[in-house]
């Protein structure tokens, strides 16, 4: 139990606090953040970068060789978001069709800031690995 | 704020290490951009963007690499790039 607590409870059973005012000093605790420096369980600074790391296995004997660590700030992803939203409705059929032709159905307009502020949410920790003939590639992309 | 600075290291037959102040750069692009500006505002009124959203889009972009570090790193090589 929280020191704090225990105290108003032990101040309440010596009489020297009412029910009320015991009851009223408990919801003043829960409100304040916790002093001992814990954090809330779920509560979590925002994340400002975007993590891709790729580890590639070359060897049989599992030596890495290839290694890439690219950190891109989600400032930035922001921000090409909000200069997407601003391409004039026909230069984004234009790119629509670029895609379509590349294989990708994709709508450009379809792309609005408070979807990736979803995706940065679900993407917390992917990681992906990927086997193939001369060994192993571990990507892992997160944000911190 | 908008990057200042770019360090970037190349690693493999050849070593290069540079080191990019970018302040100087934008210090000499200031009066191009000053200059340009009333045609690119003319521009944006004439394909009817908003010019203000554009370039604040534009400068969070720019203001949006600050940060960026890229690493690849191969027996052979390895790149190093970051903007400070």
């Amino acid at each position: 139990m929280n020191e704090n607590r225990r105290q108003i409870l032990e101040m309440l059973s010596a009489g020297k606090i009412t029910a009320d005012e015991a009851e009223r000093l408990i919801a003043a605790l829960e409100k304040e953040p916790s002093s001992a420096g814990s954090t809330p369980a779920g509560s979590k600074l925002a994340p400002k970068y975007l993590r891709v790391v790729v580890d590639a296995d070359e060897t049989a004997h599992g030596d890495t060789l290839t290694k890439v660590n690219i950190r891109v700030p989600l400032q930035l992803l922001r921000a090409g978001v909000r200069l997407a939203g601003l391409i004039p409705q026909d230069a984004r059929e234009h790119v629509n069709a670029a895609l379509r032709e590349k294989g990708i159905a994709f709508d450009v307009s379809q792309l609005k800031p408070e979807n990736l502020e979803e995706l940065i949410e679900q993407l917390n920790d992917l990681t992906v690995d990927v086997d193939h003939a001369k060994g192993q590639v571990r990507v892992k992309v997160f944000c911190e | 704020m908008i990057p200042m600075l770019i360090v970037l290291r190349v690693c493999g037959p050849r070593r290069i290490s540079l080191w990019l102040p970018l302040f100087l750069v934008w210090l000499l692009l200031l009066p191009v951009v000053l200059a340009l500006l009333p045609f690119a505002l003319v521009a944006l009124l004439i394909v009817r963007m908003d010019p203000w959203r554009t370039f604040a889009a534009f400068w969070g972009v720019l203001a949006g690499t600050r940060g960026t570090h890229i690493e690849v790193s191969t027996p052979a090589s390895s790149v190093f790039i970051h903007v400070y």
